[in-house]
């Protein structure tokens, strides 16, 4: 299978790219699986914890409020980074934040560097520019590992490699790793990433890693792991790049008491994930000496000026709409075309692409809002959908194709027959009549064409009844006016 | 090298974006569980319960007797080289192992160490996890890091019960924190939780209670 | 007290019998029922499919029509949504003041026809009778839009004869979502699937439910899969009685 293409500019619209995984069995029980398992241990710890709901309330103020005033925060983060010893760059998109890391990397004279899973870097496709520069990017997480080495995607933002079994590992460690005894189980898998890598955290000079949070008040950085690779890579090299979106700074070190207890409830269904490490610039001593943080727009910015759209980047990464999705439970995250996925992704991805690309992802949603239920941080996933919709529909509205469009053509023709009581009751007649042609003896219709055809799938349809209710409602009060006289 | 004319448009679309926004940090809602209801004893077993859930080992002891606990867990251990920060308290470096403290130790030296010995900053019991603040007692991160066990010992008094109290005690920001929950953990392959991919895979922790 | 009806575009014309169930139940109940003939559509097809444009009129005509009306009742949980959610929102970007109050007044008194009932009339037991196996799918919409929750449980729990069984994943949308059956009919069609399975596990003649879209839907893949399982909106459930157990179907 060659590697799903994670680039919205190329990928394929929603509907196309989620066939072939459709027809995958294997993918969706692992992805059936994996949502399970999280959700279950997430569900018990929410029923657990009496004050979740003032959770969600408090981290969704809280990242609001950082974003209300995200100049003042990313300032006083920048100030307070620079004091302790870090430096600070600043990259308008992902071309720019690219070579800024290039840049910094040839300074270094850097040949490799080992990276902690960030979807940032994914969302700039960095691995590509390095290897193009000459630079051999590691990743260390686990699953980041099996996919590198795989020539995989990532298909969930937590648990990237969930689409891939035990067996499909083994082979993949056997052949990169050069270990043709290697055994299938877990245990012995862990064991040998864990042998491959340790020889690179402690050879490697230069790392670059993400963040979850970006704390103003001390200009400090937070990232929360589970495998211990990000204390590997944040603690022993030399030098740390760390590139992070302007969305993940917050206030100050309180506020994690708050996001902290959401973030891995919702992501993994712990209390606290194993480890969280936090650090200011450089501590003499002790870690990387020259530390570096990227701050990236790429579309931040715009989407932080509009009204409905803002509240996307409260996002802190967890992926429990993921989890709860019943779109995503069948297709799994590769059908997004982006490393981001499910409902996150389909609001994020084609706002990040200024609404140019990705915009079948808002359409990838039956609305039924679950996402919203269970976002640590409120974010109502379905109106964003909603007015993203609003927006792709006005870009067809500029279009002469529209006219060929037979959804365009269908919905016009709804709104001109629901804009009148007259008209309404012609069309009702008009489509009773017209689907008289495809209906069986049963009442019932198996196949229509065009857009119909999309229904009929799967799915029979009913005939239009002889009486619309509103006919009945008519001659029953004729024929109770007739018995008043 | 920062691109300052990259800096200054990125803080101008934000100002124009953020234009009419004004709400206040105190306002925020914080209506959660700041404080918990356990009492000493109750956050210490809580913490223990916590802790073993994670399959670290725990015992407690009074603070008098933590360095025969130290020995003993040590002992326990199965093994004899470890490092410790340079001002881990004297007595707790017991005879009968090899001691190597961390005075610029290069990765190599720390890597034939096949333990660490720290102090910790807090334990908090919600979750149980151990705090370190690399400061005194706890040496630089790489000492606790790399070794494969970690004895950690935690005064009975410096555990609390909720992740809020925790930061409520800290007087300042640390400029740096780790903070344990347990050993190092994937669910990456089929979601079948393994145990220590990357730092120790054997935490043990001694709890001190100061008042026996 | 006096109620009109909004029966919604899509039940006038597929679902009458619905429209009939309702007229029927409520007059038993002594409601002095009306039907405003000017009625359409509520606008949600357009507003969630992205022809917001489009929507703003049919939202207009709908609070127009029903300013002085005395209550709405309206058997579908999607609509209500529609109008509970996005009206609002609608009437402040067209900027019309006087709309946006007309229709805060008429707010309070749109329900959707599990709500009127239990909330407005305070009736539970309407004097139904439907010897049934019946299983229950909890639209989305009413689920998570209306907290409807256990409102149309204590209904059918009062249906004489009615042999409840749960359905396991109950929140877990049947994949209909509108334009989203079309747009995306294969994805559609995999989450259907899921839900057809859970239905059938429960050994129910019939599956209810408080919409007719998301029935349209698991009752269109019945159909062609010829299963023994059949459709019924609980108002049909509900308008049924000893003496006229046909669920308002003729």
């Amino acid at each position: 299978m060659s590697a799903p293409i994670m680039d919205p500019r190329i990928a394929p619209p929603f509907p196309a790219a989620a066939l072939p995984i459709l027809q995958n069995a294997q993918l969706r029980k692992n992805v059936a699986h994996a949502t399970d398992v999280i959700q279950a241990k997430r569900n018990f710890l929410v029923s657990e914890k009496r004050d979740w709901q003032q959770l969600r309330t408090a981290a969704a103020a809280i990242r609001a409020h950082s974003l209300a005033n995200l100049g003042t925060y990313l300032e006083q983060f920048e100030g307070r980074c620079t004091a302790a010893g870090g430096t600070v760059h600043w990259a308008r998109d992902a071309a720019e934040a690219r070579s800024i890391i290039i840049a910094i990397l040839r300074e270094e004279n850097a040949t490799e560097v080992i990276k902690i899973k960030t979807m940032t870097s994914a969302e700039i496709q960095l691995n590509p520019a390095l290897e193009a520069a000459g630079i051999h990017a590691i990743e260390t997480d686990l699953a980041e590992l099996i996919l590198q080495l795989g020539e995989d995607e990532g298909s969930h933002i937590v648990v990237p490699a969930l689409h891939v079994n035990r067996r499909q590992v083994r082979e993949i460690f056997a052949r990169r790793m050069d270990l043709p005894e290697l055994a299938d189980d877990p245990e012995a898998l862990t064991a040998a990433a864990r042998a491959y890598l340790r020889r690179k955290f402690l050879s490697v000079p230069t790392a670059i890693s993400g963040a979850n949070f970006l704390i103003a008040e001390n200009g400090s950085v937070a990232i929360v792991e589970s495998e211990g690779n990000g204390r590997m890579c944040l603690t022993l090299p030399r030098t740390l790049i760390t590139l992070a979106g302007i969305e993940k700074v917050v206030p100050r070190f309180q506020d994690l008491e708050v996001l902290l207890q959401v973030l891995a409830r919702s992501a993994t269904g712990e209390r606290m994930n194993p480890y969280t490490s936090l650090w200011s610039g450089v501590t003499p001593g002790d870690g990387p000496q020259r530390f570096h943080v990227v701050l990236l727009d790429n579309g931040r910015s715009e989407i932080l000026g509009r009204k409905v759209e803002r509240q996307t980047l409260q996002c802190i990464r967890c992926a429990a709409c993921l989890n709860t999705c019943p779109v995503y439970r069948q297709t799994g995250g590769h059908a997004y075309g982006s490393p981001y996925a499910g409902p996150i992704g389909a609001i994020l991805t084609p706002q990040l692409e200024h609404m140019q690309h990705g915009q079948s992802l808002p359409y990838a949603s039956s609305l039924c809002g679950a996402c919203y239920e269970v976002c640590p941080v409120k974010i109502n996933i379905p109106e964003v959908l909603i007015e993203l919709r609003a927006q792709v529909v006005n870009q067809e509205r500029a279009q002469a194709a529209r006219w060929f469009d037979p959804m365009f053509l269908g919905m016009k023709a709804a709104n001109f027959a629901f804009a009148g009581a007259g008209r309404f009751r012609i069309a009702q007649k008009l489509g009773r009549l017209g689907l008289r042609f495809f209906t069986g003896k049963d009442g019932w219709i198996h196949r229509l064409p065009s857009i119909g055809g999309r229904w009929t799938i799967s799915r029979d349809l009913r005939a239009f009844p002889d009486q619309s209710f509103r006919e009945w409602w008519s001659a029953r009060e004729t024929d109770r006016s007739k018995e008043t006289k | 090298m920062t691109d300052t004319s990259a800096r200054h448009a990125i803080l101008e679309r934000i100002q124009n974006a953020t234009r009419s926004d004004q709400n206040v940090y105190a306002a925020l809602p914080r209506d959660y569980v700041q404080r918990g209801s356990l009492d000493a004893r109750g956050r210490q077993e809580l913490m223990m319960e916590r802790l073993r859930e994670y399959g670290a080992n725990v015992v407690e002891c009074p603070a008098g007797d933590v360095q025969a606990t130290i020995a003993h867990q040590l002992r326990l251990s199965g093994r004899h080289v470890f490092v410790v920060p340079p001002d881990l308290p004297g007595d707790w470096l017991v005879d009968g192992f090899s001691w190597k403290v961390d005075n610029h130790l290069s990765y190599e030296e720390i890597e034939q160490c096949e333990g660490v010995v720290t102090g910790a900053s807090a334990g908090i019991a919600d979750s149980g996890t151990i705090v370190l603040h690399h400061k005194e007692t706890e040496g630089r991160r790489v000492i606790s890091l790399l070794p494969d066990f970690h004895l950690c010992i935690l005064g009975a008094s410096q555990i609390v019960e909720t992740l809020p109290e925790y930061f409520a005690r800290c007087p300042e920001p640390p400029s740096l924190a780790t903070l344990i929950s347990g050993p190092s953990a994937t669910a990456d392959i089929e979601m079948t939780r393994i145990k220590g991919v990357h730092g120790p895979r054997f935490l043990s922790v001694i709890i001190a209670r100061e008042n026996g | 007290m006096r109620a009109s009806l909004f029966i919604t575009c899509y039940n006038d014309t597929l679902f009458p019998e619905t429209g009939r169930a309702v007229v029927r139940i409520l007059e038993r109940l002594g409601v002095e029922i009306d039907f405003l003939p000017a009625q359409t559509c509520c606008g949600q097809m357009h507003a969630n499919t992205g022809f917001r444009a489009e929507a703003f009129s049919q939202a207009k005509r709908f609070v127009q029509l029903y300013r002085d009306t005395e209550c709405v009742v309206i058997p579908s949980t999607s609509c209500v949504a529609m109008i509970r959610d996005q009206y609002s929102g609608l009437f402040e970007e067209l900027g019309n003041e006087d709309l946006r109050k007309h229709f805060a007044a008429l707010l309070p008194r749109v329900y959707e026809l599990s709500e009127f009932l239990t909330d407005k009339l305070n009736v539970e037991d309407v004097g139904a009778y439907f010897p049934h196996r019946v299983t229950y799918h909890a639209s989305c919409h009413g689920l998570r839009g209306l907290h409807v929750g256990d409102r149309p449980f204590r209904l059918l729990s009062k249906v004489r004869g009615l042999e409840l069984v749960p359905l396991a994943n109950l929140e877990r949308c049947c994949g209909f979502g509108g334009t989203f059956s079309v747009k995306n009919a294969e994805v559609s069609t995999a989450m259907l699937e899921a839900k057809l399975g859970d239905l059938l596990a429960t050994g129910a003649e019939y599956c209810t439910a408080l919409d007719n879209s998301c029935l349209m839907h698991l009752g269109g893949a019945l159909h062609r899969q010829n299963r023994k399982l059949e459709t019924i909106h609980l108002a049909g459930i509900l308008a049924s009685t000893k003496e006229q157990p046909d669920g308002a179907t003729t």
